[in-house]
């Protein structure tokens, strides 16, 4: 055999995996011992009894095989015994591939049964992360994983598009409440809560984004949306790439950190709440300061401490509740959303099994976005059917964007009478909402806003020198500028400035040095920066540096009026510190 | 890849039933397709929602924002939802002859 020639990728599948074995994998490749309990536990084996090649234990054979011919002892010395084998062509990886991707949600339900504890979803995700590496992978995800790489959420939401849409949401919901106060905000520094979500909600129904909007504004929450980073799923989960993974969770983290925000409270999405809260930290090799909770969690909390109220006479239908299996088998949520469910609706209908037991809405692992395996996932969905009909109930609520299709396609095809709503909608539909007393939203900046104020503005454009000065001088500030850092430092040190606009790329020091160097000086420390800056990608240069953040941050080109409101604002703040 | 009967026309569509050859797509596909989204016969309001759809589609090549549909058709968002009760992804876009939508829907 070993003469047999090998294709490069074939090839490159093995050197990878040499790098991707860790513990967990290679216990779970080498423990197995064929009992054939996990069997009965997957929808898939379920849906094709006679048919072995949908047992975990088979599957894992595949990548089993392989694992033993390289990188276990026994299939070095007794290969025949342990059918040790290594792969060759790239058929033989397509075919792995319709494995991998094809035959599995990675919903880990085989996992709980195994008495060798062989979790066969860490293997699957691991041989997904093989096959991508080398090009080798269903075209959906392929498409999904480039809008993630580089326009950076799944769905290539351009960040004009994103942010018109949450302003259309803010405008709607202030008119319905009749409250300027119920706006959204947007990058709000030192909010409780920084709110994320699926880009679906973006892109094709925005409604889940203004009921949790009506939910935050009712409960008098300090929140903010982020205008970066504000996508929470991540298909590094689905495709087994690491890297990806770590890229996604990173925009979130770093823009969390930057607008200092305490909690980031994730929409109802399974893979995104166990990608961003378990799995991210270790992909993106960072630790992060802030709490990390589930939407279900948060509104659960409002209920528990009084800041809403609710009228669950509003849900009236049946429901039932599925439990994802990122959220429930693999993060541990099982009561929040049913203690939630109990207060917010009505009449309550248990489904069995369920909690870490329950079968998948067979539409996991990003199968949604692979159609080429669409007709056998909604054959393996039979037994989902079964259990949904079972309950008796009309509406069918889960905590996550994939199981509502999942689901929505099965209930279809399988003819159900049933809807599939989130708690969100439902805590929305139900909720009590108290007139509030409207607070007047400031006007627009009063002439002379900053009289009395010196800014000095440090930037080696001078258009930009000239247009930062036009407008501050016209808002009664005292402006003095500088073309490089050098100068920037010295002009501060004279003019002892209440507020230094900072930009970090120039030559000679750059911002990056300038900040830090204020930050260290005794005489410097305590004066607001506020960093202006045309490469988003710099910011690492000021947050990174071990000393107290920037009090503002804005992207180039900035509008007059942002420009006003954010000096306004950092100033106001300063001042109300010194005089407490 | 599976097969979409409109009339007498053969379609190619993919396992989600999303047409594959938009050049193909004329007004009686688009009304074969609508009533397996359970949309019974279109109407004025769903031809406006279709033919926008598909012109920001040969346009642009992706599906619109939502938040576009609604704005340059003046319909509300739950309009839509009333239109194509399958949403406007699912519902809409496959009736305008667009390709199945991209990621976790």
């Amino acid at each position: 055999m070993e003469a047999m020639q090998r294709s490069y990728k074939a090839q490159k599948v093995i050197d990878r995996m040499a790098k991707k074995l860790n513990r967990q994998i290679a216990g779970s490749l080498a423990a197995c011992v064929h009992c054939g309990m996990c069997t009965e536990s997957c929808h898939y084996v379920l849906a094709n009894p006679g048919d072995p090649t949908y047992a975990p234990a088979y599957k894992a054979d595949r990548v089993r095989k392989i694992f033993k011919r390289h990188f276990d002892w026994t299939g070095r010395v007794i290969p025949w015994w342990v059918k040790a084998d290594s792969v060759y062509t790239d058929e033989e990886l397509e075919e792995l591939k319709d494995i991998a991707f094809g035959k599995c949600t990675n919903c880990r339900r085989c996992s709980l049964n195994c008495p060798m504890g062989v979790d066969f979803a860490v293997v699957n995700r691991m041989t997904r992360g093989l096959l991508v590496h080398v090009g080798i992978m269903p075209k959906g995800v392929a498409v999904v994983s480039k809008d993630q790489w580089e326009i950076g959420n799944q769905m290539g939401v351009l960040k004009e598009d994103y942010l018109d849409t949450i302003q259309w949401m803010s405008e709607e919901l202030v008119d319905t409440l009749g409250d300027p106060g119920a706006a959204i905000p947007i990058d709000k520094n030192g909010c409780a809560v920084m709110y994320t979500i699926n880009p679906r909600e973006v892109k094709y129904d925005p409604r889940t984004i203004s009921d949790a909007a009506k939910i935050f504004y009712a409960a008098e929450e300090s929140w903010t949306m982020p205008s970066e980073g504000w996508d929470m799923t991540n298909f590094g989960l689905f495709s087994g790439d690491d890297e990806l993974g770590g890229a996604v969770a990173r925009r979130v983290f770093e823009k969390a950190a930057e607008i200092r925000a305490k909690c980031v409270v994730m929409s109802e999405c399974g893979h995104g709440y166990r990608s961003t809260r378990c799995e991210g930290q270790n992909w993106a090799g960072m630790d992060v300061q802030f709490e990390m909770e589930s939407s279900v969690v948060t509104m659960l909390r409002y209920l528990r401490d009084g800041r809403i109220k609710v009228d669950r006479s509003k849900n009236t239908l049946p429901v039932t509740y599925h439990d994802s299996c990122n959220n429930a088998r693999s993060c541990g949520m099982f009561e929040e959303p049913r203690e939630l469910l109990g207060l917010v609706a009505a009449d309550f209908r248990e489904m069995y099994p369920n909690r870490a037991e329950n079968y998948c809405c067979t539409g996991g692992g990003g199968a949604m976005s692979m159609s080429e395996y669409t007709p056998q996932r909604l054959k393996s969905a039979k037994v989902k059917a079964d259990q949904l009909r079972a309950t008796g109930a009309k509406v069918v609520v889960t905590s996550c964007h994939n199981c509502v299709d999942g689901l929505t396609d099965l209930i279809r095809h399988y003819k159900l009478d049933m809807k599939v709503t989130q708690l969100v909608n439902l805590v929305a539909d139900a909720l009590v909402v108290e007139k509030r007393v409207a607070v007047p939203v400031p006007k627009a900046v009063p002439v002379a806003a900053l009289a009395g104020r010196t800014i000095l503005v440090i930037d080696d454009e001078p258009d930009v020198r000239a247009f930062l000065t036009a407008v501050l001088e016209d808002n009664g500030a005292k402006v003095v500028t500088a073309a490089d850092g050098d100068e920037g430092l010295a002009l501060a040190r004279k003019e002892k400035p209440d507020l230094v606009t900072l930009d970090i790329s120039m030559p000679g020091k750059d911002g990056g040095k300038v900040f830090e160097a204020m930050r260290r000086d005794p005489d410097l420390r305590s004066i607001r920066v506020c960093v202006i800056t045309g490469r988003p990608e710099l910011r690492k240069l000021i947050y990174e540096r071990p000393v107290p953040p920037p009090e503002g941050y804005l992207d180039k080109p900035v509008s007059e009026e942002t420009l006003l409101t954010n000096v306004r604002k950092i100033l106001e703040v300063a001042g109300d510190q010194k005089a407490h | 890849m599976a097969e979409f009967k409109a009339g007498d026309m053969v379609l190619d569509v993919d396992e989600d039933g999303f047409i594959q050859e938009p050049d193909k797509w004329n007004e009686k596909v688009a009304a074969a397709l609508a009533s397996g989204e359970g949309v019974d016969s279109l109407t004025e309001n769903h031809w406006k929602v279709v033919n926008y759809l598909r012109d920001y589609y040969l346009k642009f090549g992706v599906a619109p924002m939502i938040r576009k549909l609604c704005k340059d058709t003046g319909f509300k968002l739950n309009e839509i939802y009333e239109l194509f009760p399958s949403g406007p992804a699912k519902g809409a876009c496959k009736v305008a002859g667009l390709p199945k939508p991209t990621g976790c829907v």
